[in-house]
């Protein structure tokens, strides 16, 4: 369709800009001066999603518990995908100590600034966070703490039910309330290592 | 009867139509002078979600804005962050591979395609079609299935980073997005026929909220708005980025600049975005989706837990940020309602010295008077619908 | 005189539970899951009994127990009578108008006529239109005696509409009872026994009219803009609540079913079957003795008649969640400058018909 306008701005060439008319007529078409036929069209459609779905709830589609598109929650709850970023959490090795050695990159790099962190030393000169508070009410869930984290210490687990409080205290999470033990871990870990593996960057 | 016609008040009624009202979306406030039911005199007050978005990108590092841009237009928020990052990166002078270019379009798009959704599901809503709203709420929902498997949210991306990526795209995308367009075009057909040729739905958004071309382009307008009122113009043709310039996409252009034409602009680049994707999704190629260059992009950790040197600057970048050569830019990308720029200033710390937005819907809201003046007060819910106004970006 | 007394109590008990004991809660359901089928989702279905949840039919319980058990509030500087007043005048019309509907035909049972009507007027459908008038006032009351801008402009709106379209409606049946002759809706049902003499054959202009008049009466979509919740909160009852509110509430819902009885019985042909005749029914009863197979037959009516009102209130409740809403001046101009005209110009048609025949 050829386009004419006073308004080309800044010399951009037709060709380059590929302009589409979507208004077809000004004026009203004598179809839709009658209201009555687009009303009967409407009520076609929704009358059509009404049987498939009034059929739906009898026979369900193969593969699915029913047609429409509402999950029943909380007695069904939706497949998460590996990739979704739930509530943080410190990964507990076998011995039952966390992973983390106090780097402080998580507290850094928080947008939220939601962690604190104090560092220490054990006997065996292995550093171990003393205090490890995470402030669930002010944690975005943005997933920067698992990034730059250098020991897969801190991952986003899956978890997103039971993390509401009556008390603005229980809000503040530490460490032990953290801990979760490796062996629960082991998809997002995975995941974690896929997604900022070597593959990723140039050469 | 003389008596009766003095004591007879006649005077205007001023109306709030305050910050929590069903039809303003965003937080904004009206305050309305009418005569009967015809407005006289119209005041916008904005600033309720005012939360200091730039003094905030002042006191972090370049990296730990992007979550902050996620919630300026919190519709299509992979746009903002990819806005952002194309600043920095063309302050800093690198450009991405190949791939990454291709994943940003799709992602965007994908994002803007949302927003699209959401407002004409809103604007049928408000005007009364709830049916219409529920369709286009669940082909959102299955567009931000997609999202969520690609950045693990649907809402807060937090995605881009500086000079790449954060991940690359799952396996079995390609398949799962051809089968959520399928129920998308299915339901864009549904709505459209429920809605466009309706008479009642017509009458309500034709020859109301006109705003002509020249007026449009002095009040500073960009994106849908402004093609809807005749004016081709689209950041995406005119001063390309990414990959835009290989990809075939036509943009659709308004005839009047009412509120009908912007409607009708809106649903055309649901279409078009669905093409964008589908193209970049054959071209994409294979390989890298990171600049390996560890002083602005952060290492893979299989660098970081091996080698020393990618500690070191993993360290340094985390808690000192990247080192931006100081300089100023400004970068524009076509959002969802208009040319959303990041004007950035740098003076070579790991900080912003100055991050500013362009929000796209500051001009639109500020035009709303000029457009509402002698309508009617059941006009205002589908002007300010079409306008689209995001109360995080006109706010911040 | 006693069978006559009892026989007339109960009609009244019938019609009087029909509609306020299943009708009115029933409804609620219906749009509840009417319109969550409609739009690929499942409605409200939580509300249960000892772990029965009956899909969701016990949602109309739990309201009124919810809405009895409110604060029944009037605002400060409210008109304190006219507040009260307002939901009652709005309430019985959508009852009273019932009365003259009839649900079946007349019937010879055991030595005695039956006649399915609460109260055979003569002037039947008059008697609707002066009901359905007063309905007006009760919405004005309402908007005005609330100190509140948006009741008050939702009480306007409401009036403007109301007194438009009660001039159209009444003009689209006057075709109507040219063509039967009669005022009288039993006559008018008796004489729709055959399926092509139905209103809506004889009478399809009159029909759209008269149900587009009819859902303006109602305040329904797409005609809903005294309550319009995304414009003006929720208009003229924004300062009402609990028994107040589900007063207005089961009057528009009773008006819905009201509205579909009248249509039923002047254009879709009330009690009867399509290509079926009475006698062919009794025929087909005979098993059941001479008075057996009369019941059945009015057994069958009284279903057929509920039936087609149970169509019409889904025809009503799907044009209500497809369409979107009107605008104030466009109302005004579909009432005054277009459906008007076209009644006017459908009794000319009609009497020429009628005059020519």
């Amino acid at each position: 369709m050829s386009y004419k306008s006073n308004y080309i701005v800044g010399s951009i060439p037709l060709d380059r800009l590929k302009p589409k008319r979507v208004r077809k007529n000004i004026e009203l078409t004598l179809w839709e001066r009658l209201y009555v036929p687009e009303i009967i069209r409407g009520m076609y459609i929704t009358t059509r999603h009404l049987i498939i779905n009034l059929i739906g709830f009898v026979f369900p589609p193969q593969g699915k518990k029913r047609k429409i598109f509402t999950v029943y929650y909380p007695e069904e709850k939706l497949t998460i995908h590996v990739a979704y970023r739930g509530r943080p959490v410190l990964v507990q090795r076998e011995d039952g100590k966390e992973k983390c050695v106090a780097c402080g990159l998580c507290e850094r790099i928080c947008p939220a600034l939601a962690i604190s962190i104090v560092g220490g030393e054990r006997e065996n000169k292995e550093r171990y966070p003393v205090t490890y508070t995470l402030d669930m009410s002010r944690c975005v869930y943005c997933g920067l703490c698992e990034e730059v984290c250098p020991h897969e210490a801190i991952v986003m687990s899956d978890e997103y039910i039971g993390l509401a409080e009556y008390d603005r205290k229980n809000m503040i999470y530490p460490k032990e309330k953290l801990l979760v033990p490796i062996a629960k871990l082991k998809n997002r870990i995975e995941y974690v290592r896929k997604i900022y593996g070597k593959s990723n960057y140039e050469l | 009867m003389t008596d009766l016609a003095k004591n007879l008040h006649t005077e205007h009624m001023v109306i709030n139509m305050g910050p929590s009202h069903p039809v303003t979306h965003g937080t904004v406030k009206f305050l309305v002078t009418l005569d009967g039911e015809t407005i006289v005199d119209f005041d916008v007050e904005i600033g309720y979600l005012h939360r200091g978005f730039e003094k905030m990108c002042e006191n972090s590092t370049w990296e730990q804005v992007f979550p902050y841009t996620d919630r300026l237009n919190y519709l299509s928020p992979i746009i903002n962050n990819v806005g952002y990052a194309l600043a920095v990166e063309k302050l800093i002078g690198i450009d991405t591979p190949e791939r990454c270019k291709y994943v940003r379009v799709i992602v965007s798009e994908l994002s803007r395609l949302a927003d699209h959704l959401t407002n004409v599901a809103a604007s049928g809503l408000e005007l009364g079609a709830f049916t219409a709203f529920l369709y286009f709420v669940e082909a959102r929902d299955l567009i931000w299935d997609l999202l969520e498997s690609v950045c693990g949210a649907r809402l807060t991306s937090n995605y881009i980073r500086i000079g790449g990526l954060k991940n690359d795209l799952p396996d079995g995308f390609k398949e799962h997005t051809r089968e959520v367009f399928k129920r998308c075009r299915e339901l864009w057909i549904d709505v459209d026929k429920l809605l466009t040729k309706n008479r009642i739905f017509l009458d309500r958004l034709r020859d109301v909220g006109i705003m002509p071309p020249d007026e449009a382009i002095a009040w500073g307008f960009t994106g849908p708005c402004l093609r809807a009122s005749g004016v081709p113009y689209d950041v995406r043709k005119a001063q390309p980025y990414l990959v835009y310039d290989q990809i075939d996409f036509e943009i659709p252009i308004g005839e009047k600049g009412d509120n009908f034409d912007r409607y009708l602009v809106r649903m055309e680049e649901i279409n078009q975005s669905m093409r964008i994707v589908e193209q970049a999704l054959d071209k994409l190629p294979d390989g890298p989706i990171n600049v390996d260059m560890p002083e602005y992009r952060w290492q893979s950790k299989d660098d970081i837990y091996t080698k020393i040197e990618s500690l070191i600057f993993h360290f340094k970048t985390v808690t000192g940020g990247i080192r931006v050569p100081p300089g100023e830019v400004y970068f524009p990308v076509e959002g969802a309602n208009g040319e959303v720029g990041f004007y950035l200033v740098s003076d070579g710390s790991g900080k912003p010295y100055k991050c500013r937005v362009r929000p796209p819907c500051f001009p639109l809201t500020a035009a709303m008077p000029r457009m509402i003046k002698g309508a009617l007060i059941a006009d205002i819910v589908p002007t300010f619908d079409m306008i689209h106004m995001i109360g995080g970006e006109c706010d911040r | 005189m006693i069978a006559e007394l009892i026989e007339a109590i109960a009609k009244i008990l019938f019609v009087f539970g029909v509609n306020v004991g299943f009708f009115a809660p029933i409804l609620g359901w219906v749009e509840r899951k009417q319109s969550a089928a409609m739009q690929d989702r499942v409605g409200a279905n939580r509300a249960d009994i000892f772990g029965f949840t009956l899909i969701g039919l016990l949602h109309p319980l739990s309201d009124t127990i919810k809405l009895i058990t409110k604060e029944d509030f009037i605002p400060a500087g409210a008109n304190k009578f006219f507040h009260t007043l307002a939901p009652f005048i709005s309430l019985t019309p959508a009852l009273i108008t019932f009365a003259v509907i009839p649900f079946g035909g007349q019937y010879e049972i055991f030595g005695h006529r039956v006649n399915l009507v609460v109260a055979d007027l003569d002037v039947g459908i008059l008697f609707i239109f002066a009901f359905a008038s007063l309905a007006t006032y009760g919405v004005v009351l309402a908007g005005w005696s609330s100190n509140n801008n948006w009741s008050f402009l939702g009480g306007l709106r409401a009036a403007a509409q109301m007194l438009s379209y009660e001039v159209a409606m009444g003009f689209s049946i006057i075709g109507i009872i040219m063509v039967y002759g009669s005022l009288k809706l039993t006559e008018i049902g008796a004489m729709q026994a055959d399926f092509f003499r139905w209103g809506i054959f004889l009478q399809p202009i009159g029909f759209i009219l008269f149900l587009t008049c009819a859902i303006a009466e109602n305040k329904r979509a797409p005609f809903d803009i005294p309550e319009a919740e995304t414009e003006i909160v929720a208009g003229y009852f924004t300062e009402y609540s609990s028994m107040k509110f589900i007063m207005f509430w089961m009057g528009e819902f009773l008006e819905v079913v009201t509205i579909s009885g009248i249509v039923v019985t002047l254009f879709l042909g009330a009690w009867h079957l399509p290509f079926i005749s009475n006698e062919s029914l009794l025929s087909l009863f005979g098993f059941a003795g001479p008075n057996g197979s009369i019941i059945l037959l009015m057994l069958t009516n009284i279903a057929t008649f509920f039936g087609k009102i149970i169509f019409m209130i889904w025809f009503q409740m799907t044009i209500r969640w497809t369409l979107p809403r009107f605008r104030y001046d466009q109302i005004m101009k579909l009432g005054w400058k277009i459906l008007l005209p076209i009644s006017l110009i459908n009794i000319f048609i009609t009497g020429l018909v009628v005059l020519l025949k």
